[in-house]
């Protein structure tokens, strides 16, 4: 098995770790640099838990070796919002009752704020197809898909 | 129970959940995240291939000397049997393996990689036995027994085995005469249904690290609902004291039941007690989830059920097969909740039931929310609207008719208390636009609409406790101890509210006392059948009110003033009568001078309490008849509107209408997400989700075959309604409704997919394939 | 049952030329795979299906990561081009839209963030939901080989479930798309068990386009997924539909040969049954709304 020694940069901040070659960049994120937002739900890119950005798209961290991200600008949920402020996005999901067991809701917070910078002013089937990825069990999705609504109009 | 109005608050508001914030910033810790250093073991579990084996000899010897492995166990190392109303399980297989799955050897080691390696090592010579893989023939004489030992097995008091049989429950109704009643009812309905097998699917797998220290004290973290549960249930399994077990329960990523009662956390502990020191980690693959977790039972239901011209019910003759998988010894409590439930909610005076819980040789059924409810609903309500047709009765007013009213005798003798049923009914009847039919979307649907009624009572033992405690800081502030779990359904959050209102105190001042920790936290029996808000309500009111009296009595004391007179409002002590005032944080630790100066009253300042029902009777073996069963029920109503692609027999949902009676929503924003919630995961299990059983294996072990509804599935809309009768013996009135939402849901899809092209199905998942064909078979489209 | 799904060890190599990378396969043959996006490698390499030593990263090689349209020869899309990408390209768009619509069905935005257009024609699942449009479109594909370069036509490309015309030391560097006749109008039609999202059950691509040298005035072409070992175009629709003009039971008949031809399993997603009543409604479905929007362009 090859190892590789990889820099990137994660919610701003300049990483650098020593890794197998089959290291996914999700057992990357929580069990080397311990960013424990990004959850691990299937490990098989089919329930979105583990959704972080890769160069500002959304990716299953779970699909894509972490030497594959060398050189790459990832962000985690812990990197939404600034400073202390959050994210419209996570005000949002709070205010709408988005949030019930927590679990899907940092992969779900990525892929709304991709969501909202390629496409400021979705629609409800846009919003749909962009969360098809995302498995929630609790929610119901209606309040999700509110709240990404709500965000776009903050 | 009853609490002036004008200490509700903030009962009654939609107050934004406590623990929203950790969630959506990525800093709440579930059990995965929990970081336990380097010394962290990694356990897997070698699993029976064989659906119904007996275990011939395990070598594992060559396992044990692979490098980096720490501790090998088997079923010979646990002499225990462990369960909750059964024991008929032990932590690992001894004698025979009984369901693909079954653990039969654990390995703990430095990695997962290793431990999994070390798996491959492990030598195993069975026995294959027929599998048992049809409730029905399981329950029949010719079947061969799972557990030939079934007589011997402790059990509760309330449960009743068949001896030389694999039915490890037989629970019965005998009320009124149902035979005679037949030729009285004008109209008749037999029908067969099959539920399959369901799985939770809760989106965090399940995770349990064990560690066990010097002294042999066991220190458990897991994603659990049941801390105080699986703590009294592992030691006795273990043959330890619980006090010598500590449960530390994190935030759960979804449970549904499958994190209650024991399951996979009896693996890691057993693994752990061979490994002294070190903390050892068992997280399950969404694959181990899908067969090896708890999943929800089958069922085969036979529903016969008349009435007569007016449109009463007259009788009604049940008989269901719970498949229940290897062990029971939780699933047992389906069967009779089942049966004392069996008429539905309605009046029904002749009720012949027979509810069986059968052995199979599939994987373990377990809670899962709404504990036997949605399969019985799934067909009784297909039934009722049955019935209703024969008589060309509208199927609203059928209900309306037969649905229970305050007074009624119910199925197992007893009376029904107050409720909202019937509102339920006229409120979801009106959002869905009963009687009127909208013009399909396209010429190649057809557009449907469907109804149906739930009820529900908690299924737990009689005497099911709760407890809190109540403590103040000197900023005045408060802290609440409780047993109960957050899975998600925010009984932290409703918790706050009703410590905030029963004491005095703003909402913002107080603080829930998280993780759950078995040392520190209360009894809780367990996060299950809804009971919380009622039950863990009860006991978090009885523990603020104490935390008042101890609070007023001090103060009234140093006031010479009688207590009476007294009041906390917004954290400040205040007299009706002299108007004098007092901020809490001044007094609740340092207690207050007396009156003459001479000394000190009072002293820190904390509340307990507890909640137990006392009025639980039981039911006669042979009848089923008692004067109290259940606690309560919570009742409630759904309705549909959907339609069917003629061309592809595709269903969708376009939007659902739901009241539930909840007698009094603490937090009514939290309920309407519940109701919702468990429409969608109700839609779900009826529209998409089956675990394909085939000879005893699950064929469809991961999310790419095994579906759940995604965000593209849901409807346009859902009007939850709250309906409030109050519960006598609940906090402001209040009753549960976490798992009601979820049963009415397949029936209502059913019935409104009857309406829309004319067709019924055995059983869920109404698949697109499944509608499609069965229309092509009644020449509904060739 | 395997519990314990994982992915192996395995060396990662980053070759900086066809050539290198060429060369690696070759003398690793039988040991090496070539990956761009790694969403259905590695989930089939996780299941334990295959146990390569070396994974050779392909990502970055010359004119992978290019997508271009030149109105005299065409589109080519490089082989690490992702699906978004495809998606949102205005040309695509405008000239290719069947295959937008196609690629925009596939799983879930996430993954189409990593998974190609080549990647799916080179993983030849018969499910694979962009092939049939890569097919109908006449795609070509550019391969890097042992030999050099040539072109790969993708009616022959094809053999079974997981099985190409490619050879050790191949190396898909881009796809290629002649400019499609002028107003042709395409519809991916596709059956899941969720509205969105899951692999197809049965995956219809219909295009047509006009074409004065038939009788009908208007050349048809059907190509189906998941109903066959390989993606399955029906050539019997286009002479149904060429020629005579085009009625409502022309459309039918043409899609009654649809269901003649495919030959499905049962499977855990659908029975053969169903599948056959499915190509059949399916493929009307797709050939009437072409045909409309073919009528309605010339109106």
């Amino acid at each position: 098995m090859s190892f590789h020694r990889i820099s990137l940069t994660i919610n701003g901040e300049l990483e650098q770790a020593d890794i197998s070659a089959n290291m996914t960049l999700m057992d990357l994120l929580r069990d080397t640099l311990i960013f424990t937002g990004t959850k691990n739900g299937c490990a098989a890119g089919e329930c979105g838990a583990c959704t972080v950005l890769f160069n500002g798209e959304p990716i299953n961290s779970c699909l894509v070796l972490a030497v594959e991200c060398d050189g790459t600008e990832i962000t985690t949920v812990e990197g939404l919002g600034r400073d202390s402020q959050l994210d419209p996005i996570q005000e949002a999901i709070m205010d709408a009752g988005g949030v019930q067991c927590g679990f899907c809701t940092p992969g779900i917070l990525i892929s709304a704020r991709a969501l909202l910078d390629r496409n400021p002013n979705p629609s409800v089937s846009e919003i749909k197809a962009a969360l098809v990825g995302n498995l929630c069990r609790c929610t119901g999705y209606l309040r999700i898909i509110e709240s990404i609504q709500e965000a776009a109009r903050m | 129970m009853v609490v002036s109005e004008k200490e509700a608050k903030p009962v009654g508001e939609s107050k934004p959940r406590i623990d929203a914030r950790e969630k959506v910033s990525g800093a709440a810790i579930f059990g995965d995240d929990i970081q336990f250093g380097n010394a962290l073991l990694h356990a897997r579990i070698l699993r029976s291939p064989h659906p119904h084996a007996r275990i011939l000899s395990i070598d594992t010897s060559k396992a044990e000397s692979h490098p980096g492995v720490k501790a090998v166990v088997t079923g010979d190392d646990f002499p225990g049997y462990i369960g909750l109303y059964l024991l008929d399980r032990h932590i690992f297989a001894r004698d025979r393996a009984r369901y693909v799955g079954d653990p039969i050897a654990g390995v703990a080691a430095t990695s997962e990689l290793i431990a999994e390696e070390a798996l491959e090592l492990i030598e195993v010579e069975y026995e294959v036995l027929e599998p048992v893989i049809d409730a029905e023939y399981g329950a029949s004489p010719d079947s061969p027994l799972i557990h030939p030992r079934l007589e011997e097995y402790q059990v509760a008091s309330f449960i009743l085995p068949q001896p030389e049989s694999n039915i490890s429950n037989y629970f019965k109704i005998r009320k009124g005469d149902t035979d005679n009643a037949w030729e009285k009812c004008t109209a008749v309905v037999e029908r067969k249904y099959r539920i399959p097998h369901i799985q939770h699917v809760p989106i965090e797998p399940h995770v349990a690290v064990a560690q066990v220290d010097e002294s042999g004290e066991i220190t458990l973290w897991g994603s659990s609902q049941s801390p105080f549960a699986q703590r009294n249930l592992i030691a006795q399994a273990l043959g330890i004291s619980q006090s010598d077990m500590r449960v530390i329960a994190p935030y759960v990523g979804g449970g549904f039941g499958s994190k209650a009662g024991v399951s996979m956390e009896s693996l890691a502990v057993a693994i752990a007690t061979k490994v002294k020191g070190r903390p050892v980690k068992l997280l399950l693959t969404r694959e181990e989830e899908f067969f090896t977790a708890f999943v929800r039972q089958g069922l085969i239901a036979y529903f016969k059920m008349g009435c007569d011209e007016k449109g009463n019910l007259l009788a009604m003759e049940n008989k269901f097969y719970w498949d229940a998988g290897a062990y029971t010894e939780y699933g047992v409590n389906i069967t009779r909740a089942s049966g004392y439930s069996s008429t539905g909610p309605y009046e029904v005076p002749n009720v012949t039931t027979d509810s069986y819980c059968v052995y199979t040789n599939h994987p373990v059924g377990g809670p899962m929310r709404g504990f036997g409810m949605p399969e019985m609903h799934a067909g009784l309500e297909q039934c009722i609207d049955e019935l209703a047709a024969a008589i060309s009765m509208d199927q609203v007013e059928f209900r309306r008719i037969n649905c229970l009213k305050d007074g009624d005798t119910l199925v197992t003798g007893s009376k029904m208390h107050p409720t909202g049923l019937s509102q339920c009914l006229e409120k979801t009847a009106e959002a869905i636009g009963w009687g009127h039919k909208g013009e399909p979307s396209a010429p190649n649907k057809r557009r449907g609409k469907g109804l149906a009624l739930m009820w529900k009572a908690p299924a737990m033992p009689p005497n099911a406790g709760s407890s809190a405690w109540v403590e103040l800081a000197e900023d005045g502030r408060v802290t609440v101890g409780i047993g109960g779990q957050d899975l998600g359904q925010g009984v932290f959050t409703v918790a706050a509210q009703m410590a905030a209102a029963a004491l005095g105190v703003p909402f913002e001042w107080v603080k829930v006392a998280t993780p759950l920790d078995t040392r520190y936290s209360p009894y809780e029996w367990q996060t299950v059948a809804s009971r919380l808000t009622w039950s863990l309500g009860n006991a978090v009111v009885n523990a603020a009110k104490d935390a008042r009296n101890q609070i007023l009595d001090m103060a009234a004391e140093a006031w010479q003033e009688e207590p009476e007179n007294l009041d906390i409002l917004n954290g400040m002590v205040v007299s009706y009568k002299s108007e004098r005032e007092m901020p809490l944080k001044d007094i609740v630790i340092y207690g207050m001078p007396k009156p003459d100066d001479q000394g000190w009253i009072g002293g820190p300042v904390i509340g307990r309490g507890k909640f137990m029902p006392d009025y639980v009777t039981g039911l006669d073996p042979e009848t089923g008849q008692g004067e109290r069963a259940v606690v309560h029920y919570t009742t409630g109503a759904q309705a549909v509107e959907l339609e069917v692609d003629l061309d592809t027999g595709q269903v969708e949902i376009l939007r659902g209408a739901s009241a539930f009676d909840v007698g009094k929503a603490i937090n009514p924003d939290m309920v309407l997400a519940q109701i919702e919630g468990g429409f969608v995961q109700g839609m779900s299990s009826a529209l998409f989700e089956a675990l394909d059983l085939k000879d005893g294996y699950v064929q469809n072990p991961s999310f790419v075959d095994y579906r759940i509804a995604t965000s593209s599935d849901v409807p346009g809309g859902i009007q939850a309604m709250i309906v409030e009768v109050a519960q006598d013996d609940g906090p402001w009135g209040a009753r549960g409704v976490g798992e009601h939402s979820m049963v009415p849901t397949t029936p209502a899809i059913a019935n409104a997919i009857y309406d829309a092209v004319g067709v019924r199905l055995e059983g869920p998942p109404f698949t697109a394939e499944k509608v499609y064909l069965k229309m092509l078979e009644e020449g509904v489209v060739k | 049952m395997n519990a314990y799904p994982k992915l192996p060890e395995f060396d990662y190599v980053r070759p900086e030329s066809y050539q290198e990378a060429c060369q690696f396969l070759v003398s690793h043959a039988g040991e090496a795979r070539p990956f761009i996006g790694g969403t259905d490698l590695f989930v089939q390499m996780r299941d334990r299906l295959y146990k390569p030593k070396y994974l050779v990263d392909i990502k970055g090689l010359d004119g992978t990561d290019k997508i271009s349209f030149d109105p005299s020869h065409g589109l080519t899309i490089g082989a690490g081009v992702n699906m978004n990408r495809v998606i949102a390209d205005p040309d695509v768009t405008r000239h290719y839209h069947v295959l937008a619509e196609a690629a925009e069905s596939v799983a879930s935005y996430q993954l189409r963030s990593r998974a190609t257009i080549v990647g799916n024609i080179c993983n030849a699942s018969p499910a694979g939901d962009t092939i049939g449009a890569c097919l109908l479109m006449d795609g070509v594909l550019n391969v890097f080989g042992e030999n050099g370069e040539r072109q790969e036509a993708l009616s022959t490309f094809f053999l079974g479930p997981g099985k190409t015309t490619l050879k050790t030391g191949d190396i898909v560097s881009s796809i290629a798309f002649p400019l499609p006749h002028q107003g042709t109008q395409g519809r991916y039609i596709k059956l899941g068990r969720n509205q969105l999202s899951d692999l197809s059950i049965v995956g219809v691509t219909a295009v047509g386009y006009p074409d004065t040298s038939l009788q009908s005035g208007y050349q048809f072409k059907l190509a189906l997924a998941s109903v066959a070992p390989i993606p399955l175009v029906v050539d019997q629709v286009g002479e149904i539909l060429g020629r005579e003009a085009v009625s409502e039971e022309s459309l039918r008949h043409a899609a009654e040969a649809a269901m003649e031809a495919c030959t499905p399993i049962d499977d855990v997603r659908g029975s053969a049954q169903y599948r056959k009543y499915m190509v059949r409604n399916l493929s009307y479905r797709a050939l009437k709304e072409v045909w409309v929007k073919l009528i309605d362009n010339v109106n």
